[in-house]
This record gives structure tokens, C-alpha cells and sequence, in this order.
């Protein structure tokens, strides 16, 4: 049924609220029909009454965003750990990325709106793996590690590896992202996250990037890319970080690299914007968040 | 399915018979009759449904209403003492900060999260504008709404706030 508006009406469903983790694996190991697990429901929603996801055979949900097993971010030696179903709000406002990971809090401080950041959380933008996640190119630059649990047991895998195309990844149905980690960034490494849409607030990305630098002694020891909305996931670009790494750090160096940058991504044209726009886009923010970096460092 | 849940609405407690699949925006404007909600866009763009769950704006049509039990939602009649306006409602219409009002009631959410939290002495257009950047209003009358806002921090530094 469509309302006036035309959005179709949220499925007739079951709902399902585990209040720890014991209790959402026995869940798991028993549920019969379809079922899907949510956390913050703000894609969700979106996506059965927009029709991108049907379930006519009605829904068995799973909500795990009250699991507090599931909820944290905590400094654990020289890692910073978050819980799945950590809503981004609570991440920005964690002592722990406020001080370690600035450049992070403030890439998610980008997405949606006060209102979807207070509900949403970030394993629900990685888990719906849109090429447009504006999470996860500031954690791919971080070299973020997704743990994902399920009755089969405990996998590990770099986020760089957890995404096979649009709307796919690695994870099973009947399978929970617990944390996602990363290496709590030191004195002389920085990250930066821009992105471009029609709008600052509630948009799917034209073009988003993330790129983050080590210096030592006005020398690029390690540099990171990534980009959202280029390509059919959100990706890396190894080569353009090949020209950076070991060399001086220079405005001409970074020119060189985001030129690469805007080279080596396969965007496409769509109803946001056209593939040379976007290589445009993507030449213009690989610069401009490389050069941020390089003016917090040195 | 149907389900019964409770829900805390502006501190009264409602025992209610809802559908799992029915929004905390369809529950509010239909079974507890807190109209204030608007619905528009229903996918979380306009901002038109806020409401506070536990002090923090959030999209009322983008949380399931079987979701929030034990927790505390608040909207713009729970902002009221009696008839009296809260100062930040004052503060809307002393400066024309609505023009149709169909936005109103989620930028006065929006604004009440934001003046009531900020502890900071200055409260600048930017970190203004920030906060309600997930209310729409298409009058486009940003630039008064901000000025109320503006002097709702200025009542609260007065101490007329509550």
C-alpha cells in the first residue's frame, strides 16, 4: 500500500528486542523465515518505504540497538574500539575519538543530521555497504578492522575486504558487526574527510574522500585515500598513495597524487552527477584533504 | 503484529495496543494525539516529526514506536507550563521565526536541544545553523528562526528558561 506521498507502507513484521548478546545468539540460532537485523532503522525505513528492499512474506526484525554489549568506544592500549551498534553522535562525543581521532569525529559530524546521528549508528552505514557511506572512507584511511560474530563463531576482516559491491558485503544474514577498531592515530599522523551533494546536510554524497598522513621530518612516511560514491564500493587508491609515500610533502607532490587519484576511481554517471564531475570532484577533494593534513602536520 | 507497549510521552505514561510495524510519528499523531508532530517526508530529510527521545532530537518517522519503550519522548506541548509558551517558543514569535509553522514544531525541538544543552557562553549563527540543519523550512525563513533562536539564548542566560 503507497501513501499519498507515494512511499509504500513498512511490511507487517515481527519485532524482536534482544537486551544482550547471549540472548540475540539464541535468537539467531532458532529464527525461522525471513529476518533482518536493525539497529537504528534510519536506513531502514528509508529503504522498504522507498521500495529498494520488499518483504512480502511479511518480517521477523531484529533490533539489537538496546544490546549494551554492542555500544562503546573505549582507547584499549593503542587501539580505539567501537561497538557496532554505536549510535554516531555518541561516537563524536567519546572522549576517546575527541582526543585521538579529531579528524574522525569531525567526518561523522558530516553525515545526515543531529537528528539521524542521535538514532543511527555506524556499523548500520557500513552493513548497508552503500558506495556513498560517508563513515567509511575516514575509517578506511584508519585502517579499520571489522569484527563480525555470529553461532559460526568470530571473524576478523580489514575493511578494505568487508565490501563486494553495492548494497554487498561479507557478512552473512544471520551475522552481527560487534566493532569495528583502528590504531588511535599519534602526534604526527592526521586525517581529513570532505564531501560534496546539492545540500551540507541529509545527502547522498556526490563525491566523498578521506585521506590521512604521516609526517616525519617534512617526509610523507604513510598516506591513505579513500573515496565514496566513485566506484561500486567505497575503496582505497593504492596508486595514487604510491606517489606520496617516502617523498617530500609539497603542494606539487599533492597536485600529482590527486590528479592520479581522479584517475584511477570508476565512476559512473548518474542522476547525482556525471563520471567526469565526479573525477573532477575527486581530483579537487583528494587535494584539499591532503593539503589540510599537510598543514596540521607540519 | 499488534504488541502492547508503553510509552512515556512529556511525562505521562500511555499504555497502548500498537502495530510492530507503526513509526513513533504515527503512534504520536495517531494514538496519543500529539498533532504538533508533522508528517512530510517520511524518510528522515525535513526534520518536520522532531521530538526528543531522553533530551536528543531525533526523527520520529524513522524509529519504530515498539522501539522506545523506557524512553522518554518529548515534543512541543510538553514544553508548555499550562498555557504559558516556553520562553524559546516566545522567543519564535517575537522575532517571526515561522511564517506557514508547518516546520515549527521540529525546529522548536531542534533549537530546545540545542539552547538547552549549550554551555558554552557564546552560541554562534554557525553552531545555530549546524543544529537545525536537518529541519527544512521552504518558506526559507532561516535567517529569523536563527535571530530566535539567537534570543532564546539570551532568556536562558537570563534565566527565564525552564
Amino acid at each position: 500500500m503507497k501513501n499519498f506521498i507515494g512511499s509504500r507502507a513498512i511490511p507487517d513484521l515481527v519485532y524482536h528486542c534482544p537486551e544482550n548478546m547471549e540472548q540475540l545468539m539464541d535468537l539467531l540460532g532458532h529464527i525461522q523465515g525471513h529476518f533482518k537485523i536493525v539497529a537504528g532503522c534510519t536506513d531502514f525505513i528509508p529503504a522498504v518505504r522507498g521500495g529498494r528492499w520488499a518483504f512480502d512474506d511479511g518480517l521477523e526484525l531484529i533490533d539489537i540497538k538496546k544490546i549494551p554489549e554492542l555500544k562503546y568506544v573505549t582507547l584499549d592500549g593503542d587501539r580505539i574500539r567501537i561497538g557496532g551498534a554505536t549510535p554516531l553522535s555518541m561516537i563524536i562525543g567519546a572522549p576517546a575519538i575527541k582526543e585521538r581521532a579529531p579528524g574522525l569525529a569531525h567526518g561523522l559530524t558530516t553525515m545526515a543530521s543531529p537528528q539521524v546521528r542521535n538514532v543511527g549508528t555506524i556499523g548500520g552505514n557500513i552493513c548497508m555497504s552503500s558506495p556513498a557511506a560517508d563513515a567509511v572512507p575516514s575509517l578506511l584511511v584508519l585502517d579499520a578492522q571489522v569484527i563480525i560474530n555470529g553461532n559460526q563463531g568470530e571473524e576478523k576482516s580489514p575493511l578494505d575486504r568487508f565490501f563486494l559491491g553495492p548494497g554487498r558485503n561479507i557478512m552473512a544474514p544471520d551475522q552481527v558487526l560487534t566493532e569495528i577498531n583502528f590504531p588511535a592515530p599519534a602526534a604526527n599522523e592526521s586525517q581529513h574527510f570532505q564531501k560534496v551533494g546539492t545540500r551540507d546536510a541529509v545527502v547522498i554524497s556526490i563525491v566523498s574522500a578521506a585521506s590521512w598522513l604521516k609526517v616525519d621530518n617534512g617526509k610523507c612516511q604513510g598516506v591513505r585515500i579513500a573515496m565514496g560514491s566513485v566506484a561500486p564500493t567505497p575503496v582505497r587508491l593504492p596508486g595514487a598513495e604510491a606517489l606520496l609515500v617516502g617523498n617530500s610533502l609539497t603542494l606539487d607532490a599533492i597536485d600529482a597524487c590527486a590528479k592520479h587519484a581522479s584517475q584511477e576511481i570508476t565512476p559512473i554517471t548518474d542522476l547525482r552527477g556525471s563520471a567526469d564531475y565526479r573525477r573532477d570532484l575527486a581530483y579537487t577533494l583528494t587535494k584539499r584533504t591532503l593539503t589540510a593534513c599537510m598543514n596540521d602536520l607540519m | 503484529m499488534k504488541m502492547q507497549v508503553q510509552l512515556n510521552v512529556n511525562d505521562t505514561t500511555h499504555q497502548l495496543e500498537i502495530d510492530a510495524n507503526a513509526t513513533l510519528l504515527e503512534v504520536l499523531r495517531n494514538l496519543t494525539r500529539h498533532q504538533s508532530v508533522h508528517r512530510s517526508c517520511e524518510e528522515g530529510e525535513c526534520g518536520a516529526c522532531t521530538v526528543l527521545m531522553d533530551g536528543q532530537p531525533v526523527n520520529s518517522c524513522l524509529i519504530l514506536a515498539a522501539s522506545v519503550q523506557g524512553n522518554r519522548i518529548m515534543t512541543v506541548e510538553g514544553l508548555m507550563k499550562g498555557d504559558t509558551l516556553h520562553p524559546l517558543m516566545k522567543a519564535f514569535t517575537d522575532e517571526l521565526g515561522l511564517q506557514c509553522g508547518f516546520c515549527t514544531p521540529g525546529m522548536v525541538m531542534s533549537a530546545y536541544a540545542l539552547v538547552n544543552q549549550w554551555e558554552e557562553e557564546v552560541l554562534s549563527d554557525m553552531d545555530i545553523r549546524k543544529a537545525i540543519e536537518g529541519n527544512l523550512c521552504r518558506c526559507t525563513g532561516y535567517v529569523n528562526i536563527v535571530k530566535s533562536i539567537r534570543r532564546a539564548k539570551a532568556a536562558k542566560d537570563a534565566g527565564n528558561w525552564w
